[in-house]
C-alpha cells in the first residue's frame, strides 16, 4: 500500500508536461491603490522621524563627542564651557537609578491596580476607576512635580530615615554621613525623585496592563472557572498568561517615560556628578534634568555636549524598547500590547 | 464538605480511576424547581421543573433562544457570572440547594463540571497541564504518581490518549479542534465532577470527532451523570435516556413543554410541537 502510494505521485509527474509556476496577478482597484499608498507613506514617516531625530542629535553632538571621545563614557564630571572634562559616567547611572526606583515601586502598584479594576471591582467602581486612571495619565507632570517637592517629599523622608537606619546592609540603602543620619541629608535624592516619578508612571503602566487583562479570552475564564477555580486560579492561569505581553509593555512603557521625565526631577533634585549605590541621600541626576538645567547657560559647545548627552538617553530608551519588543513578540500569539 | 445523601446511587457504577481523588465518588442527581431566569428586565425562562437522574444522560433539546443553554448555566451557577443575570427557583444536587450556601460555589463548579460549546483549552499550558488544570485551579495537591495516573486515565476515558500519549507536552492549543475538545473533556473529569453539562460539544464538530464524543458520553455517565445541550435530534436520540423539550413563542420566555424518556419524546410524543420540531418540521 505504502509502496503504491510513494510512486503514484512520481508517475503522474513523469507523464506530464513540466509544471509552470504560476504567478498570481493581483489587480489592485484605484481606491485601494490610494489607500494603500496613504498607508505606506503613513508607516514611512515613522522611520524618517526616527532617522531625523537620530541623526539631528548625532550632528550637533559630534563637536562634543570629537572633544570628548571615550571620555564621554568614563568622565563623571560635566563642565565642557569651562574647557574641562564632560561625560555621562555619572549621570547616566543617575538616570537609570531613578527611573528603576520608580519601576520598582510602580509595576507591582500597577500590576495589582489594573487586575483589582478588571477583575475584582464591582461595575460601576470599574468605570469609576478606569476614569480616575486616565485622568492620572493626563495630569501634567510639572504638577506631580510641585506636589511631590512640596507636600510630598518632607514626608517621605522619614521613611528615607528609617530605611537608612534599618535596611543600611542593602548596598542601595546605606548612607555614609558624618552628622549621623539627620533628616536634613535626605531630600533631593535619587529615592525622592524616583517615588514621584514612579506616580507619573503608575497610570500609564495600568492603562496598558487594564487594557490587555480586560481582553483575556471569556472562553476561557469560563472554562477556569467551571473547574471550581477561584478568582484568583482564574487570574493566575488564565488572565495573567495571557496579558503577560501587556505587563512587559505596560511597564516598557514606563521605563521609557521615567529615563526620560525631566520637569519633576529637576525640581527634586540637587545635581551630583559623583555616581554612588547610596539612592537615599542628598544628590542625584538625570540626563533630562542636565539638559533642562543647562540648556540656557550653555555655550555652542556645551549644548553640543548636551546633544550628545541626549543621543545616550535616545538610543537606551530604543535599546528598552527593542529589548521589551523582542520579549512580547516571543509571548504567546493572541495576546496584545500597545508598545 | 456538606452532608449529602448518597444513598440513591448505585455503588457498583463506581469506576476506581475516574474517583482518583475522590474514593467516594458517585454520580448525583440534580433536580431544578420551578426556575426562572431573567436578562436585566427579560425574562428568558420560565417556571422549569426538571429531574436529572443519577447516571442517566438527559438531553435538552429546542430551537435556538429557547433557553436550553440558560437553563444548563443555572446548573452550576455560570448563569450568575453574566452580569444582570438573575434567578428565582432552586436548583439541588443530591438534594441540597447549590445557590444558598450550603456548598461554596467553586466546590459546586467542581462537582457539576462543563464542556463549551467551543472548545476553550488553556493555550498558556500544555496538554498534560490542561488535564491538570482543574486540580492547580482549585489548589488540589497531587503527587507526581497520582498526576501521571490522572492524565492517562481522564484522556483515555475522553477518548484521546492514544492520539496525544506522546504529545502531551505540546500546548493544548496545537491539537485539532475535535482533540482540543475532548481535551476539555478530559481536563473535566480530572476533578471527579458528579455530574457534566455539556453545550451543543460537538456542533464545531467533524462527524468522526461527534462520534468520539458521543461514545465518551455513553462510557461516562456510568459514573457521571450527563445533561447535554444539543440541536441534533439523531445525537440526542443515540446518547440520552432522558429527553426535555424547551420552547419559547415570540417574546415570551422559554419552558419545557414536554419531557420524558428519549424514546416517547421521538416515537410517540404527547404535544404535537413536539412531534412538529422532533421531525424536522420547524427550527
Amino acid at each position: 500500500m505504502s509502496v503504491i502510494g510513494q510512486s503514484a505521485p512520481s508517475d503522474v509527474a513523469d507523464k506530464s508536461a513540466p509544471e509552470q509556476v504560476v504567478t498570481p496577478v493581483i489587480r489592485r482597484s484605484g481606491i485601494d491603490r490610494t489607500f494603500r499608498s496613504v498607508a505606506t507613506s503613513s508607516g514611512v514617516i515613522t522611520f524618517v522621524l526616527m532617522g531625523l531625530i537620530g541623526g539631528f542629535l548625532l550632528l550637533k553632538g559630534y563637536d562634543a563627542l570629537k572633544v570628548a571621545g571615550w571620555g564621554f563614557l568614563t568622565d563623571s564630571e560635566w563642565a565642557p564651557d569651562q574647557g574641562g572634562k564632560f561625560g555621562i559616567a555619572a549621570i547616566l547611572p543617575f538616570t537609570v537609578q531613578i527611573a528603576l526606583v520608580a519601576l520598582v515601586i510602580a509595576v507591582p502598584v500597577a500590576l495589582c491596580t489594573a487586575l483589582f479594576i478588571t477583575e475584582y471591582a464591582p461595575r460601576k467602581l470599574r468605570r469609576l476607576l478606569t476614569a480616575m486612571i486616565d485622568l492620572l495619565a493626563a495630569v501634567p507632570s510639572l504638577i506631580y512635580g510641585l506636589w511631590g517637592l512640596f507636600y510630598l517629599q518632607p514626608r517621605l523622608i522619614t521613611l528615607s530615615k528609617w530605611m537608612a537606619n534599618h535596611l543600611s546592609w542593602v548596598p542601595f540603602f546605606h548612607v555614609d554621613d558624618q552628622y549621623g543620619t539627620s533628616l536634613g541629608i535626605f531630600p533631593s535624592s535619587t529615592f525622592v525623585a524616583g517615588v514621584i516619578v514612579s506616580l507619573m508612571v503608575i497610570p500609564i503602566c495600568t492603562a496598558v496592563m487594564r487594557e490587555v487583562f480586560s481582553q483575556a479570552p471569556p472562553g476561557e475564564r469560563e472554562g477556569a472557572m467551571a473547574l471550581g477555580g477561584t478568582r484568583w486560579g482564574v487570574v493566575r492561569d488564565v488572565v495573567l498568561p495571557f496579558g503577560r505581553g501587556g505587563i512587559i509593555g505596560g511597564s516598557m512603557l514606563g521605563l521609557g517615560r521615567a529615563l526620560g521625565e525631566t520637569i519633576a526631577v529637576t525640581l527634586i533634585i540637587s545635581p551630583a556628578f559623583t555616581a554612588k549605590w547610596s539612592i537615599l541621600d542628598q544628590g542625584s541626576n538625570s540626563i533630562a534634568a542636565l539638559i533642562a538645567l543647562k540648556f540656557s547657560e550653555s555655550s555652542t559647545f556645551g549644548i553640543s555636549a548636551l546633544m550628545a548627552a541626549g543621543l545616550a538617553l535616545f538610543i537606551i530608551t530604543l535599546l528598552v524598547n527593542a529589548a521589551a519588543s523582542t520579549v512580547v513578540s516571543k509571548s504567546r500569539s493572541g495576546s496584545s500590547t500597545e508598545i | 464538605m456538606t452532608s449529602i445523601d448518597i444513598t440513591s446511587t448505585d455503588t457498583t457504577r463506581m469506576s476506581s480511576d475516574i474517583s482518583l481523588l475522590d474514593p467516594g465518588h458517585q454520580a448525583a442527581g440534580l433536580t431544578a424547581n420551578n426556575v426562572a431566569c431573567w436578562f436585566g428586565t427579560k425574562k428568558v425562562l420560565e417556571g422549569v421543573n426538571l429531574d436529572m437522574a443519577p447516571g442517566q444522560v438527559t438531553a435538552l433539546i429546542g430551537p435556538s433562544g429557547c433557553g436550553k443553554s440558560t437553563f444548563l448555566r443555572t446548573l452550576n451557577r455560570m448563569h450568575e457570572l453574566v452580569p444582570s443575570a438573575t434567578l428565582a427557583g432552586e436548583i439541588l444536587i443530591d438534594g441540597v440547594d447549590i445557590y444558598r450556601g450550603a456548598i461554596p460555589v467553586t466546590d459546586v463548579r467542581r462537582r457539576i463540571g462543563m464542556v463549551f460549546q467551543k472548545p476553550n483549552p488553556f493555550p498558556a499550558m500544555t496538554v498534560a497541564e490542561n488535564v491538570l488544570a482543574g486540580l492547580k485551579l482549585s489548589g488540589l495537591k497531587t503527587t507526581r504518581s497520582e498526576r501521571d495516573e490522572l492524565i492517562e486515565s481522564c484522556l483515555s476515558k475522553a477518548g484521546l490518549w492514544n492520539e496525544v500519549k506522546n504529545r502531551l507536552g505540546d500546548p493544548g492549543r496545537a491539537l485539532s479542534g475535535g482533540q482540543q475538545q475532548r481535551l476539555c473533556i478530559a481536563r473535566s473529569l480530572a476533578v471527579s465532577p458528579q455530574v457534566l453539562l455539556m453545550d451543543e460539544p460537538c456542533s464545531a464538530l467533524d462527524p468522526t470527532s461527534t462520534r468520539r464524543i458521543e461514545q465518551t458520553i455513553s462510557e461516562i455517565s456510568e459514573t457521571i451523570t450527563v445533561v447535554i445541550v444539543t440541536h441534533n435530534m439523531q445525537q440526542a436520540q443515540r446518547v440520552s435516556h432522558r429527553c426535555a423539550f424547551f420552547l419559547a413563542a415570540e417574546n415570551e420566555p422559554g419552558r419545557i413543554v414536554e419531557e420524558g424518556p428519549t424514546k416517547d419524546i421521538f416515537t410517540n410524543p404527547r404535544d404535537s410541537r413536539t412531534n412538529d420540531y422532533v421531525n424536522g418540521r420547524f427550527g
